[in-house]
């Protein structure tokens, strides 16, 4: 006979406020089968815990039923206690009463009713559970880490320092990302090269680290301590072994006008290329796209100048496939092009640049070598408006979301044309100002005050060219909203950070969530900051959302944090509830028919055939067999076998149905 | 006609084959299937116009399964059959020899799935007029009409199941509705309980139905319930493209997820 143990729990006033929670545990008292029935304020609380441990030993519980909160909450909570108290933790089962019911209805006898008719179809179930052990899985003890800006290289060193395996996979010729391409820092004023460069070495260096530029995530299969991750190496058109970096090539190569992507177009580069040099590896590759041997089928000067017979132009894409224990995402972002903006001229005049374009400007390694000169006559320009929120923060945009670094760098951007171009007057257009990191304030209040910087509260409603100067029409509304009209020599919009290209597609291809802008979604905002909801892949970076360097790198190390905790463990305990497919005696040996629709359309590879055999080695019959190791309990094979020969432990066809069967026919 | 007889004496008598299924003269102007082993009995053989039942159920019996020298005389709907069996790992490559006809009536052995699979290409796929037209008739009805339509037609069912003894793809050996713990489908005969079951019927067989209309030819009250698993036969090649019957390393319509798969019925 079961004996079942309900324990209702009034979570504060979280549900009693709209449930009737003694009345619920008195009814409930009266199903068949329950042993105890009994309410409680807090139940997760220790004493609420020890309600239940006491329970289990003093009625001989056969079955637990914590009506609370969702199992997503307190469901390990309550396994746990039981489990202290004797009871398989499987035993134990959770009726949500407060999402379900409480927070979702008004006070009444209606939404009381419906937390009894909850519990009694819990009740029900749990009479057909079974007691359950855990799986266990090995670990492979080796992270993927998925781009090599500064996220990547922090996580990549975080998990290699602690004696694991990292390969690391860029889309790019160079690791280093967007951070590679800024001047100087905030709030500090340090050089971002100086900083990022050593770094970006150890991790070519470390003996623990793999990397691997100018690749990309082809697949992944499997799932936490086991992805099987399939990487595409796309050519480079060069023996990396056999080439010294030399750069003979890249002097020679006849192409020479490509607007170079480091130099976000501001500069050029050849088609045999190093994005910078500083890269790493610094060994170059070449861009089929606009090769002349590759369009035209001659040229090869690359070839001819190669002293060490390096280049290879008939070498293909390769795939290597790495045994990772755990994925970490840093795929970054991207900021919106100044073509983006019809108000702005739609990218057509050359001055109208954007804040990644100004980095490059300022900085000491780029195009005009530090100096500030704009883009259009390479003139010192006399005027910079600077435009914060172009993009962000403006619903009508489609980007409600405020992208965080804008207000920082502008602030940094004004700041380095006033240190470069002392005779130069900066204006910065802005909605509000945020400046809420270490030493942040400070720094904004230091552009004000010492560098002269002229903030307008207000926004602009145009830019248009006229007589080579560029006309910026906006409002103050800190006087009373008066037009204002400045004639810049240049425009500098802070446009929006936006998810990297791309980001989508890979987010399908691992089934990670995303949401409407594209940025990785994190499995809870505030208590899994890093960790997405597919177990075992984790997030770092601007591509959960924009992000500045200290706040990149600390979620970097973060999440190189629980990569190093996930490998901490030799082997991987997982739920048991897993599909399988059911075995009887002879001669039926098991239901199921062999037509195998479930290896189709099973997400994670994890069914494959079994072979029932004679003593003699005879088959007698071919039948799916699931996988322990690889299922993750979705039930999608349940659902598709027509025999109804495949179950999922713990959630039975039996225990479901009768969980309906209580509910109508009560 | 002799063509047929003649080459099944042949097979029998030099041994290639032990057993032939195929169709001889039935009461009431119809073929029906028989068995022949023996040289002397191929005269009973026939193929004609009468021959229409879908026969390709017998190749999986138990009770022939082991039979390693058999043939059988396939008409379209059975090589169709022959073909989605294949394609679901039921029957399997060499186990059998196949005799198909030509458009002129003439007699062929396909050697291969592929053979069969070509063959089956050149094949008419789509519905006869007698059928187009009811099916025609049921989508003009409203949703009220089109209820008691079925409702209708199914408070006449008696279960007895003969819709899926005769269906080639009703392979379980343990259907769903012999499951009593939980008991999915209610035992006794009733107006609901007959719509559980055609309704389970119809998508257990989604992507599979070969539209032979053997369930109804076989239905004692001449029920209309091969248009369900046609509807969803039709449904499935407008919106997936997928035709069963055709291929024998398809996956299955629902197992399936392509890009390109249309979603304007999700709203």
């Amino acid at each position: 006979m079961a004996r079942i143990g309900v324990f209702i729990c009034h979570c504060g006033e979280n549900i009693s406020a709209t449930v009737d929670c003694e009345k619920v545990a008195k009814v409930a008292s009266e199903f068949p089968g329950v042993a105890v029935s009994v309410d409680y304020k807090y139940m997760c609380s220790d004493p609420g815990q020890n309600l239940v441990k006491e329970a289990i030993i003093e009625h001989k519980l056969t079955g637990v039923v914590v009506s609370a909160c969702s199992p997503r909450m307190h469901e390990p909570t309550f396994r746990n206690a039981c489990a202290e108290a004797g009871l398989n933790p499987f035993l134990c089962e959770m009726a949500n009463i407060r999402e379900h019911c409480s927070w979702v209805h008004e006070k009444g006898d209606a939404t009381t009713q419906k937390a009894i008719d909850i519990v009694r179809t819990l009740v029900e179930k749990v009479k057909r559970n079974e007691a359950l052990a855990p799986i266990y899985v090995p670990i492979s003890k080796t992270a993927v880490v998925i781009g090599g800006g500064v996220a990547g290289i922090q996580a990549a060193l975080d998990i290699a320092d602690a004696g694991h395996k990292v390969v690391m996979v860029e889309r790019e010729p160079s690791i280093g990302g967007h951070m590679s391409q800024l001047s100087e820092t905030f709030p500090t004023l340090d050089c971002s090269q100086c900083i990022l460069t050593p770094r970006m070495v150890d991790v070519a260096r470390h003996p623990n680290i793999t990397l691997y530029t100018y690749a990309e995530i082809e697949s992944v299969d499997g799932s936490i301590g086991n992805f099987n991750v399939k990487i595409r190496l796309k050519s480079k058109s060069l023996d990396e072994k056999v080439c010294t970096g030399c750069g003979a090539c890249i002097q020679k190569c006849p192409v020479k006008k490509i607007p170079s992507e480091f130099e976000q177009g501001l500069g050029m580069r050849t088609a045999i290329y190093v994005p910078f040099p500083q890269a790493v590896p610094n060994k170059p590759v070449i861009d089929r796209k606009n090769c002349t041997y590759y369009i035209k089928g001659k040229c090869k000067v690359c070839e001819i100048v190669c002293p060490t017979k390096a280049i290879r132009f008939d070498q293909e894409d390769s795939f290597v496939e790495v045994q990772a224990g755990a994925l970490l995402l840093a795929t970054g972002f991207d900021v919106l092009k100044t073509s983006a903006f019809p108000e702005y001229g739609y990218g057509k005049y050359k001055d109208v640049i954007d804040g990644l374009q100004f980095e490059r400007l300022a900085s000491a390694s780029g195009p005009t070598k530090g100096e500030i000169r704009r883009p259009s006559d390479g003139q010192i320009p006399k005027k910079i408006v600077f435009i914060a929120c172009a993009g962000s923060r403006d619903p009508a945009k489609g980007r409600e979301y405020c992208s965080k670094i804008c207000c920082m760098y502008t602030a940094k951007h004004a700041m380095l044309y006033k240190h470069k171009v002392h005779e130069g007057t900066p204006y910065i257009f802005y909605m509000d100002i945020r400046a809420t990191g270490k030493m942040y304030e400070e720094f904004v209040r230091r552009a004000i005050e010492e560098d002269e910087v002229k903030y307008i509260r207000g926004r602009v409603s145009q830019v248009y060219e006229k007589n080579g100067k560029l006309i910026v029409r906006g409002v103050d509304t800190l006087l009373m909203g008066q037009p204002v009209e400045i004639e810049a020599d240049m425009v500098v919009l802070a446009t929006a950070g936006i998810a990297n290209q791309g980001s989508e597609e890979l987010a399908q291809k691992l089934h990670v969530s995303y949401d409407k802008h594209k940025f990785f979604s994190e499995a809870h905002p505030k208590l899994k900051p890093v960790e997405t909801n597919t177990a075992g892949i984790f997030l770092a970076g601007a591509c959960q959302s924009t992000k500045d360097i200290p706040e990149t790198v600390a979620a970097a190390s973060g999440a190189a944090a629980k990569v190093v905790g996930l490998f901490s463990n030799d082997m991987l305990k997982r739920d048991p509830l897993i599909a399988i497919v059911k075995k009887s005696p002879p001669p039926v040996y098991s239901s199921c028919t062999g037509c195998f629709m479930c290896i189709q359309v099973c997400p994670y590879q994890a069914i494959d055939k079994e072979e029932i055999k004679d003593r003699n080695g005879n088959i007698i019959k071919t039948i799916s067999h699931i996988n322990p190791g690889l299922c993750q309990g979705c039930g999608t094979c349940v659902a598709f076998c027509k025999s109804k020969s495949i179950d999922i432990l713990g959630y039975n066809h039996d225990q479901v149905y009768a969980e309906v069967s209580a509910l109508l026919n009560e | 006609m002799n063509n047929i007889q003649q080459k099944t004496k042949e097979l029998l008598e030099s041994g290639a084959c032990t057993l032939i299924i195929g169709y001889e003269k039935g009461t009431g102007g119809k073929a029906r299937p028989v068995f022949v082993r023996k040289a002397e009995h191929a005269a009973k053989l026939i193929f004609d116009e009468s021959c229409d039942q879908n026969i390709a159920g017998y190749l999986y019996r138990q009770e022939i399964k082991n039979e390693s020298k058999k043939a059988i005389v396939a008409n379209n709907h059975t090589l169709k059959s022959i073909v989605e069996l294949a394609s679901e790992n039921q029957i399997h490559e060499g186990d059998f020899m196949v005799l198909a006809f030509t458009a002129e009536g003439e007699i062929i052995e396909l050697k291969s799935f592929e053979e069969i699979e070509k063959h089956v290409a050149t094949l008419y796929h789509g519905l006869n007029d007698e059928d187009k037209a009811t099916m025609q008739k049921i989508e003009a009805m409203t949703m009220e009409e089109r209820w008691g339509f079925w409702e209708n037609e199914f408070s006449k069912c008696i279960k007895c199941y003969a819709c899926r003894a005769s269906c080639p793809m009703c392979y379980c050996p343990t259907c769903t509705v012999e499951i009593n713990q939980p008991q999915w489908i209610p035992v006794p005969s009733h107006t609901l309980g007959n719509l559980e079951w055609h309704v389970m019927r119809a998508m257990h067989l989604a992507g599979r139905c070969i539209t032979c209309g053997q369930c109804a030819k076989s239905c004692p009250l001449d029920l209309p319930i091969h248009l369900l698993t046609y509807k969803v036969a039709l449904d499935s090649e407008q919106y997936f493209d997928s035709v069963a019957g055709t291929s024998v390393c398809a996956n299955n319509v629902l197992a399936t997820f392509k890009t390109e798969d249309h979603e304007n019925f999700i709203r």
